[in-house]
Order: structure tokens, then sequence, then C-alpha cells
């Protein structure tokens, strides 16, 4: 199993339909851009391994359907997220506006411990199209005011920025990680009482 | 495996015409048999079967076609149905149609990436379009540059049973085969299943894909999949997965487990669990050899009663220590005696965790070792102490003494020192050796013609015996078949929508006689030729054998402290 030293990240990728969440992931890990748009079912699963701080890390990632919200499934995905990005298309100021939402459902899904603290990082794809809609100003605003998320300014065609996006994610999720010294605490010893046998139809579960 | 194209396959009754002139052996007097149980009575497959309505299971047959149909209902552009037309992998031929015509016009760099979502299924549903041979060598050892070769390999495919732990975040914690850090994609397609069918209120139990059966168990936050193209039926693949879960409690306890995920809901459970990998594999591949996990009941070293109450006596006398609940001697997987306190009782399945323990541990034969260990049936919630030390230099015959006293490894390593010292003198060490030399016994001492290989489980002591496997059964393959021979007929006779008293089945190459009374389990292995009639008279022998054996071969009475 694990050693101390490697890590598994669950990275969930949210955002509306068609600002590229799917291309992002291709990018990152395979490298691979297509301008054919095919939307994504329920959902993609890709890895990625890398290195942070001298520390390998893989990155379990998540792409999910923008086009719907896939409720019968977003409990299995948020669940025991390490780290979210949110996407947004700078050409569509509507999809820029849907990041509340997102990361408001991703919350209450998900449920981290730390909810103010949890690691979010912003893209804004598709920089280098032309018709750009929502500036840097008011996206930085956005993350600022919650929280001073990461923002981040992404071209998936053109591979730019997309690598240093995913590894802030990794980053600060990183920095969340808190080492869980479990063992260190004993559980409680067992005291003999006489019901230590008897059978816990509801708890025991063999 | 043999296909049993001409078998014939008789369900019957003791009140059947044909078997009224064969008589039953009295069924209350099992051979075995003793009033005060030596461990917990065992619940079988009770409590399994419990939990299991077979409609459900019924339900979610073909879960991951109708899972995408109904995602293809949702969406409506012709991409997204080429992309359903792969995750169907071929089972549909219009979608196959489709994903073939759309691949054809398709840019390179889509296809590719399409070939991976197909793979990724492929792995899912694990099925082999290409042929192959049939049995591939296996591979035990893997360079670990080559793991994420091994687990896209046919050979990894062909496995004939994979086991895998995720949590309920799909982050991957074991794997029978291959490097789990290689399977995190197709862990998260499991969850993804997993968590769909919960999403409706519902559980996920099985899925039957060709010759591979699904298995699905989830217990506090974590989920155990077990997929085999074995033998092994879902109730029984339930129960590998429930050894499983309670290997996991065993090293964690259930109270640090539900803490961990409380506290920590995306928690990477390799991290506490480092260093118990080879209780894992070591559990499975007891399970693959070792009938007494199928039986949730022991076996015990053939021993004259004499020998054995001589250990059991001294173990009394020099162990009689406050707050030690159990001490045991186990030699190569089998019971050799065992001293509990009033009240307590050590159930098979926690007893099949220590032996599972000390067989797949090394350390314990150089020093003598004091280690915490849970046994879930027993208390879920804490650790007992085992003080665990080998009687011998050949480091075959294993006392452990399980205390809930924390310090107490002084005090038991001097009660060890005392046994050891009785036991040599009283020549009950050598004995035990000598017993482990002799192997058991062969079906030939039984002396029933026709007889190839039983199984006989006493159920109030929940301990078994068999005999050596001998030929047909001498190789590899043939133990293999033969256990796939017992796992069918085990799951017949226990079928939870019609348990059988006694099943008589004609195969190709041997007939099976399945017998279940309150007293006892007797699973036989005949050759083919047998008649039904020889072979009543030839397992009513085998009781009276057994009945005369019993004091060699179970332990009768508990003895306590």
């Amino acid at each position: 199993m694990a050693s101390r030293k490697k890590v598994l990240l669950k990275v969930i990728i949210l955002g509306d339909s068609g600002v590229g969440k799917t291309s992002l992931m291709n990018q990152y890990v395979a490298k691979k851009f297509s301008n054919q748009y095919k939307a994504t079912i329920g959902a993609d699963f890709l890895t990625k391994e890398v290195m942070v701080d001298d520390r390998l890390v893989t990155m379990q990632i998540w792409d999910t359907a923008g086009q719907e919200r896939f409720q019968s499934l977003g409990v299995a995905f948020y669940r025991g997220a390490d780290g979210c990005v949110l996407v947004f298309d700078v050409t569509m100021p509507n999809t820029f506006r849907s990041l509340d939402s997102w990361r408001d459902e991703f919350l209450i899904q998900a449920s981290p411990r730390d909810p103010e603290n949890f690691p979010f990082v912003v893209i804004g794809n598709k920089i280098d199209l032309e018709n750009r809609a929502v500036s840097a100003r008011r996206a930085q605003g956005w993350c600022h005011s919650k929280g001073d998320i990461p923002y981040f300014e992404t071209s998936a065609k053109e591979a730019i920025n997309v690598e240093q996006a995913f590894q802030a994610v990794a980053k600060n999720a990183m920095a969340q990680e808190t080492d869980v010294e479990l063992c260190s605490e004993f559980p409680d010893p067992i005291k003999l009482s006489g019901d230590n046998n008897k059978p816990r139809d509801s708890n025991c579960p063999c | 495996m043999a296909t049993d194209h001409r078998e014939a396959e008789q369900l019957v009754n003791t009140s059947d015409s044909d078997l009224q002139e064969a008589e039953f052996v009295e069924t209350n007097e099992a051979p075995g048999r003793c009033d005060s149980a030596v461990f917990a009575k065992t619940d079988d497959l009770d409590d399994l079967t419990l939990n299991i309505t077979n409609g459900v299971i019924q339900n979610h047959r073909g879960t991951i076609t109708s899972l995408i149909r109904k995602r293809s209902k949702r969406s409506n552009t012709p991409r997204d149905q080429e992309t359903d037309a792969d995750l169907t992998n071929n089972s549909n031929p219009s979608e196959q149609d489709i994903a073939n015509s759309i691949e054809q016009s398709e840019l390179s760099s889509e296809l590719s990436e399409d070939e991976d979502v197909k793979n990724g299924l492929e792995d899912l549903s694990l099925q082999d379009t290409e042929s192959a041979p049939e049995e591939a060598p296996s591979v035990t050892l893997i360079p670990s540059a080559s793991e994420s070769d091994y687990v896209n390999s046919l050979e990894w495919k062909q496995q004939k049973k994979h086991i895998f732990i995720l949590s309920e975040s799909g982050k991957p914690i074991y794997s029978r085969h291959g490097s789990e850090d290689k399977l995190v994609t197709i862990m998260g397609v499991m969850q993804a299943l997993v968590s769909f069918v919960q999403d409706n209120k519902d559980n996920l139990r099985s899925i039957v894909a060709g010759d591979h059966t699904f298995v699905f168990m989830n217990r506090d936050h974590l989920t155990f999949v077990g997929i085999t193209r074995g033998r092994e039926s879902t109730q029984q693949m339930l129960l590998q997965l429930t050894y499983m879960y309670n290997q996991v409690i065993s090293v964690l306890t259930h109270s640090a487990l539900t803490r961990i995920f409380k506290q920590h809901r995306n928690c990477d459970l390799r991290r506490p669990l480092s260093g118990s990998e080879k209780f894992f594999d070591n559990l499975l591949n007891l399970m693959d050899v070792e009938p007494g996990l199928l039986l949730t009941s022991v076996r015990c070293l053939p021993l004259d009663s004499s020998v054995r109450d001589i250990v059991s006596q001294t173990i009394v006398q020099h162990a009689k220590v406050k707050d030690l609940v159990f001490a045991l001697i186990i030699a190569q997987n089998q019971l050799v005696a065992l001293v509990r306190m009033k009240r307590y009782y050590l159930h098979p399945m926690d007893l099949h965790l220590i032996i599972n323990l000390i067989n797949a541990s090394e350390s314990f034969k150089a020093a003598e070792s004091w280690t915490p260990i849970c046994l879930p049936k027993f208390d879920a919630g804490g650790f007992l102490q085992a003080y665990v030390s080998y009687l011998d230099e050949e480091c075959q015959t294993c006392l452990l003494l399980l205390s809930v006293d924390i310090e107490a490894f002084y005090t038991l390593s001097e009660c060890c020192t005392k046994i050891k010292e009785r036991l040599n003198r009283y020549n009950a060490l050598t004995a035990i050796s000598n017993s482990l030399q002799r192997h058991s016994y062969s079906v030939q001492q039984c002396s029933i013609g026709d007889l190839r290989h039983f199984l006989y489980k006493a159920r109030s002591t929940a301990q078994y015996t068999s005999p050596e496997l001998g030929p047909p059964y001498n190789t590899p393959d043939q133990q293999d078949r033969l256990f796939g021979l017992y796992h069918f007929l085990h799951d017949k006779v226990h079928s939870v929508s019609r348990p059988l008293k006694l099943l008589y089945h004609v195969g190709q190459y041997e007939t099976l006689l399945g017998w279940v009374t309150q007293g006892f389990e007797l699973y036989a292995v005949f050759g083919p030729l047998v008649t039904k009639n020889i072979a009543i008279h030839a397992v009513n022998k085998l009781l009276r054998w057994i009945k005369r054996e019993e004091d060699r071969l179970f332990i009768l009475s508990s003895v306590t402290f």
C-alpha cells in the first residue's frame, strides 16, 4: 500500500456545459486538444501523477457533465474530494455567473469539514478567443470575495496556464491534507463486561 | 474447468420414495457434536442472507445497461449516443452500429480518447474479447516499473478473481492483483456505479456479465468489490468480502474506522492500513485453498484426546492470569487447543483472522511478540493484545495469549516459558509435531470405496474435518476444480430461495452428495459411476467412521480458565 510519500488527491472539475472542462483535463493529462465539442456523459475519470514539493501525487481527476447537474450521481462525485476546479468561459458571462451555484452545490454535496478554506481554484478558459466578455478584474473580484480563491486564465486549446492551474489545485489540496495521525491515539481498551460477545444485531455487520 | 453438459441433478427430500430403502443414520447423534460449545455457535450464512433479498439482486442485473439507457434518454445530441454505445461495450447491436459508423468518421485524436473510455469500461466488465490461452501463467512478482502495463494487460483481466477495496469517495485502498495505485480510474467507475444505485435509495448487490459475477458490499464508508469467474456464488463472494472487511477491522477497529471517516471524508485509508497488505493477500490465498473459511469452521489438528487434554490443562494451570481472555495453540493453520475465559467465546471468523495473522507473518518466528489485534465478532470496538510465540525450534506450533491488559507482556511471557517447559516434559510438543508430520489422514483410511474426498462440519462446535487431497486431486488444477465443486454443492444446499437437506448431483467427472442436518454438514465427492444407494450407504459408513475418530479429529470439550 501507499508509502508515506505517496498521496492521492481527488479533484473535481465543475462548470457549465461547453466551458471546456474536458478539454482542460485532456490538455492537462494527455496534452491533447480537439476543436470538436462532445458532451460528457455522467463523468470521465483520468489520473495524472505529478510531483508537488518532492512528494509524488496521484491526481484522480473527476470530469463531470456540465450539461445537466447529474444529480443522481452528485453525491458520488463530490464525496471525499480534496480539491475542486470551477471553470467558466471568458466569452460567456452567464457561465461566470453560474460559478456561485456550482460552488454552493459543491459545498452542500461534499460538505467538507472546513468549507471556508476548501481548496478551490477558478479557471477562466478560452482566452485565445477574440470575443472576451468577462474581465480578469471582475473574475478576480469574485474569487477575492469567496475567500481568495486562486484565479487562473487559461486556454486549453493553446495549453496556456493549464499546467499551472492544476499544479495550484494539487498544492493547495496538499496543504490542507492534515496528516491523519489516526493510529497514534489508541482506541479505548476493551472492558470485559460480559457482553462483548453478545450478538450486536444492529451494529455488528458480519 | 469442466463443463458439465450431461449433468443430471436430483434434489432429494428425505421422504423421497427412491431413498426409503436406504436407511439414514439418526441425525441428532452427529459426530463431533458437543453440548458445551467450544466456539460461539456459528451462525453460518444466516446473518448474511438476512440482509439480502433475492429480488434486489434480480433488479440490478444489467445495471450497467439500464444506467446507460437512462443516461442516453437524457442526452439529446447524437454525439452523446456515441459515447453511450461505447459504454455498452458492444452488448447492444444497434448501438454498436452507431459506434462503428461514428468511429470511422472520427478524428484520430478523439479516437484515442474514446478508446480510453472504452478500455476503462472493458476493464470493468473484464470481458475478454480476444481469444487467449485458457490458463495464463500466474506471475507473482511484477517489477514496479511495469505495474501500469500489468493492470492493462490481458493477464490481469483474465485473473480468476479480483477483489477491490475502495473508500466511499472512490479512492483505492486495496487490489488483489496489480497495484491499487494504478487502478485509480477503474475504482472511480465502481464508485459511480455504487452511488448511482444508492441515490435511488437502493443497494447495488451484484451484476452478472457473461461468465463474470460482480459482487458489491458497502460497510462503514468502504466499498468491497469481488469479481469472479469461478464457481463462487454471490452469497459466497459476500462471505469472502465480509472476511476482507473483518480484516480491515482487525487492523484498525471499527471505532477508529468510523472516526477516521467522520473526521476526514477524503481520507486515504492506505496510510493507516500501510504494512497490512500482506494480511489481505494471505487471507485471500487462504480462501482459495482452505475450506474452513467457506464453512465458517476450523480444522483441528488430529491428536489423541489424552494429549489434547494435557495441552489444555497445562494452559489452564500456567496461564491463569487476570484479563487473559483466550489462550490457543495453532499448528499449521490447525487448532491444537483453545482455552477461554468463562462467558467468552471465540467465533470461527475471528479465529480465521488469528490463523491468518500467524500464517502471514514471518516475524513471529524470530522472537516472541506483542501485537494488537481486533476481533470483530468478539469486540469490534477495541484491540485485544496478543502475545505470540512459537513453542518449537521448527516454528510450527504457535502459542497465542490474548489479553485486554496492555501491560501484560512480561507476565504472559513467563506463562509461555512455563507452558513450553511442561509441554516438553509431557512430550506433548513431540506428539503435536508427529501429528503434523503424519499429514492428517487419507481418504483410504476411512476404507470406503468410491469415496474420493469429503468435508464434514460439526455445526455445534464449528469444526470441520476432511482427508488430505489424494489422486485425482493431487495437482493444483484438480484441487481448484474440487474446490469449485464444493462451492457449487455448498451453494446449492444453502440456497436462499430453496435450502436443501440433501442433494445428490451426478456430474461429468464425479458424483456429489451434500447433506445438512441440525448437527452436521457433509459434502462428499464420489467417482462418477457410483449409484445413489451406494453413495448413501457410503456416507452412513463415513459418519460411523467419523464418530469412531471424533475424539482425535475434534475438540469435544470446551476448556475454560
